[in-house]
């Protein structure tokens, strides 16, 4: 969670939210969260799972 | 006699000693002050097994202790403000200033690590990202949101 407010925090263009699963059911539902940490990106899902900031950073980017 | 969810929590510390004593020292080292922005506002029903918990009042007594812990740490509460669509929320400000940090929903048990974590990165002066990262950043031509789903455990 912190790699994606640091991106935010490094960058006007990125926002970053962490969203409580249990708290938003419909939501999780909808994004079919499984698992967590699941990462979406500009709204679709992309995979669970920590990663290291160079992957995470080319996944975000793909 | 049933205790609700929210009186048993009210009198429960936001965090254990010693992770008080860390957290205050993490706090104190900030070079700038950071605002806790809490947004209120009618709540989804959360998933079987929450119990009766008034999740807005703990993420303001989550907050305003958190924002205790620090000189440059403030809270503050605002009813539906613009801008949000998930209640509760916490909005993490570097002076005070939305930079696109939230929190949606009670950062409770293991994640109030992340949020904990949120201030001291706002309340940094510079990014603490790698130089590949920073420099793949000034590029972004792009808005990019980055939800990232967690849950308490």
């Amino acid at each position: 969670m912190l790699l994606a407010f640091r991106f935010a925090l490094a960058s006007e263009r990125v926002t970053a939210s962490a969203i409580e699963a249990n708290e938003f059911p419909q939501l999780s539902q909808e994004l079919g969260v499984w698992a967590v940490p699941r990462i979406v990106v500009d709204g679709e899902p992309r995979w669970d799972g920590a990663v290291p900031e160079a992957e995470f950073l080319r996944r975000i980017l793909a | 006699m049933t205790v609700s969810n929210e009186v048993r929590l009210a009198g429960m510390p936001i965090l254990r000693s010693e992770e008080e004593t860390k957290v205050r020292e993490w706090f104190g080292e900030l070079a700038r002050p950071v605002e806790l922005f809490v947004a209120l506002g009618p709540e989804e029903t959360p998933r079987a097994g929450s119990g009766d918990l008034d999740f807005g009042a703990e993420m303001v007594r989550l907050c305003e202790g958190l924002a205790e812990l620090g000189d440059d740490v403030t809270c503050r509460v605002e009813e539906e403000p613009e801008g949000f669509s998930r209640f509760p929320a916490v909005s993490i400000r570097p002076d005070g200033q939305d930079a696109g940090v939230r929190y949606d929903g009670l950062p409770w048990g293991y994640e109030l690590g992340s949020l904990v974590g949120g201030v001291v990165e706002a309340g940094r002066d510079e990014p603490t990202l790698s130089a590949d990262s920073l420099a793949a950043l000034e590029e972004l031509d792009r808005d990019l949101t980055l939800d990232v789903f967690v849950t308490p455990t």
